[in-house]
């Protein structure tokens, strides 16, 4: 069974979405990474890119697959986290906490309503096996 | 869903992520494809490559019938050798790949690609009139487990599954062993020591459960893959495939010229090869199958056919097809990944050497 915290918020694209006020902190969860297996290789983009919601903000690759990164809240980067280019193992090993992808200055309050809780999460993630 | 192997419920058991491939359901890894790939290069593992097909040709001139098949020489390969060899049309391109393995004197074993059964079967079929000699189609009947490591020949002596007398690297034998008729070779696909089983559809669970309890780790086609391109070895649909001739991918060296002939002899001998297969790796990123290959002026000049991260140097590498008309001297290549443009190491080795014997 795949780890999903209570706290956070879910995209049925296997990303999470921590929300601190108008900050969105975002990475993939568990379930992801174990679906992808051996992370190898994560492709992020500089601070200060902007985007609506889906756009295509990066990519993450397993030995075998190259999987797009969507971006579940429309923004503008903050910030990246620059230890996954060295170390995209994090992904696998701490998927919730050191191998979060971006902070992201939300534009749009609204874009939190479309995002999945925790349970709902869990049942797509069953539905998905 | 596809054909399954005998060994489908086994990989099932292990919770093997399965996949189509070649039309069979296919295990592509047990555990991590990471672990896999270091157990081959420092352990030993065993893959199930049932799927591959396997013909017979018996008969007085089977070797000969073979031999006229093959751009590599198999007539002048002594009695327990296998020899690799690309298959070839009149016109010199590729249908396949393959291995002939001579356990007779007047009995080979062919080996061939799953993708590839039919279409190769037809093709020895319309030749084999020509020659004394009955060819025969068991790629049903005949299970296959490919045993690759350091530790193989150890562990098939533990299990009481080895040859008497010297076994060198590309020998073939039919065997007895634990009541069955086995065909054992020193073959392989990932450029380690290693073996490959030819069994009857019968005794294969056995045999798998045999390597298991001796601590073998069961390996998938995705480790398989990045083993074969660590050591640089060709695949057919990727490097070689029907629009490509051996002389275009690398493989001149099993295109032997000397033999009075051989299908695709004289189209060969008039070939100038369009494409240069070249090794590359990344100090970033991976190259993936399709990526442009770039010249320093940016111009497209070739593409990847096959690109993997090397779990032994930690590299993004790929075998590539670059025009040989606009190869350049300076060798500066770059890989094109999504918008970035990735400057290429050039290798003339292959990227792992393999321990095989």
């Amino acid at each position: 069974m795949s780890n999903v915290p209570e706290n956070l918020f879910y995209t049925v694209d296997h990303e999470w979405i921590k929300i601190d006020g108008d900050i969105a902190t975002i990475g993939i969860t568990d379930f992801a990474q174990k679906a992808l297996g051996d992370i190898v290789f994560v492709e992020l983009p500089d601070v200060g890119e902007s985007y609506s919601v889906n756009d295509t903000f990066g990519v993450v690759e397993s030995i075998k697959s190259v999987s797009d990164l969507l971006i579940p809240v429309a923004g503008e980067v903050l910030e990246r986290n620059d230890d996954l280019e060295d170390t995209p193992e994090l992904c696998n090993e701490s998927p919730f906490d050191n191998a979060w992808m971006l902070k992201i200055k939300m534009t749009n309050a609204e874009d939190k309503s479309s995002l999945l809780d925790a349970t709902k999460y869990t049942a797509h993630c069953e539905a998905s096996h | 869903m596809g054909d399954k192997t005998v060994l489908y419920d086994a990989h099932m058991k292990l919770n093997a992520k399965m996949a189509p491939f070649a039309g069979f359901e296919m295990p592509i890894q047990y555990t991590s494809i990471k672990e896999e790939v270091i157990a081959v290069r420092e352990n030993v593992g065993v893959f199930d490559v049932s799927h591959m097909g396997e013909f017979f040709a018996e008969g007085p001139e089977a070797i000969k019938f073979i031999d006229n098949m093959m751009t590599n020489d198999f007539m002048g390969a002594d009695l327990y050798k296998a020899v690799y060899s690309p298959l070839c049309r009149e016109n010199g391109t590729v249908i396949d790949d393959f291995i002939a393995y001579k356990i007779g004197t007047e009995r080979v074993l062919i080996c061939v690609n799953a993708s590839n059964i039919d279409k190769d079967y037809s093709w020895f079929e319309s030749h084999v009139t020509e020659f004394d000699c009955q060819l025969s189609n068991h790629s049903s009947n005949y299970s296959l487990l490919a045993i690759q490591g350091p530790r193989s020949e150890e562990v098939l002596k533990q299990i009481e599954i080895y040859p008497t007398g010297d076994f060198p690297y590309y020998s073939a034998k039919e065997i007895q062993a634990h009541g069955e008729k086995l065909i054992i070779a020193r073959t392989g696909y990932t450029g380690e020591d290693g073996f490959e089983l030819f069994c009857s559809n019968q005794f294969i669970t056995t045999l798998w459960d045999k390597l298991l309890n001796a601590g073998v780790i069961p390996c998938g086609l995705a480790a398989r893959d990045v083993l074969r391109l660590e050591v640089g070895y060709p695949l057919y649909g990727h490097e070689i495939h029907d629009d490509v001739t051996p002389l275009d991918s690398a493989l001149k060296w099993t295109v032997k010229f000397s033999k009075n002939n051989f299908i695709g002899k004289e189209a060969l001998e008039n070939y100038t090869p369009k494409y240069r297969l070249v090794k590359l790796s990344l100090d970033k990123g991976i190259p993936r199958e399709g990526y442009p290959i770039l010249n320093e002026e940016h111009e497209t000049i070739g593409k990847v056919c096959s690109g993997t991260m090397s779990i032994i140097s930690g590299k993004g590498i790929a075998l590539c097809h670059i025009e040989k008309a606009k190869f350049p001297k300076d060798k500066k290549l770059f890989i094109q990944i999504r918008k970035n443009i990735v400057p290429a190491n050039y290798h003339t080795k292959p990227f792992i050497t393999g321990g095989h014997k």
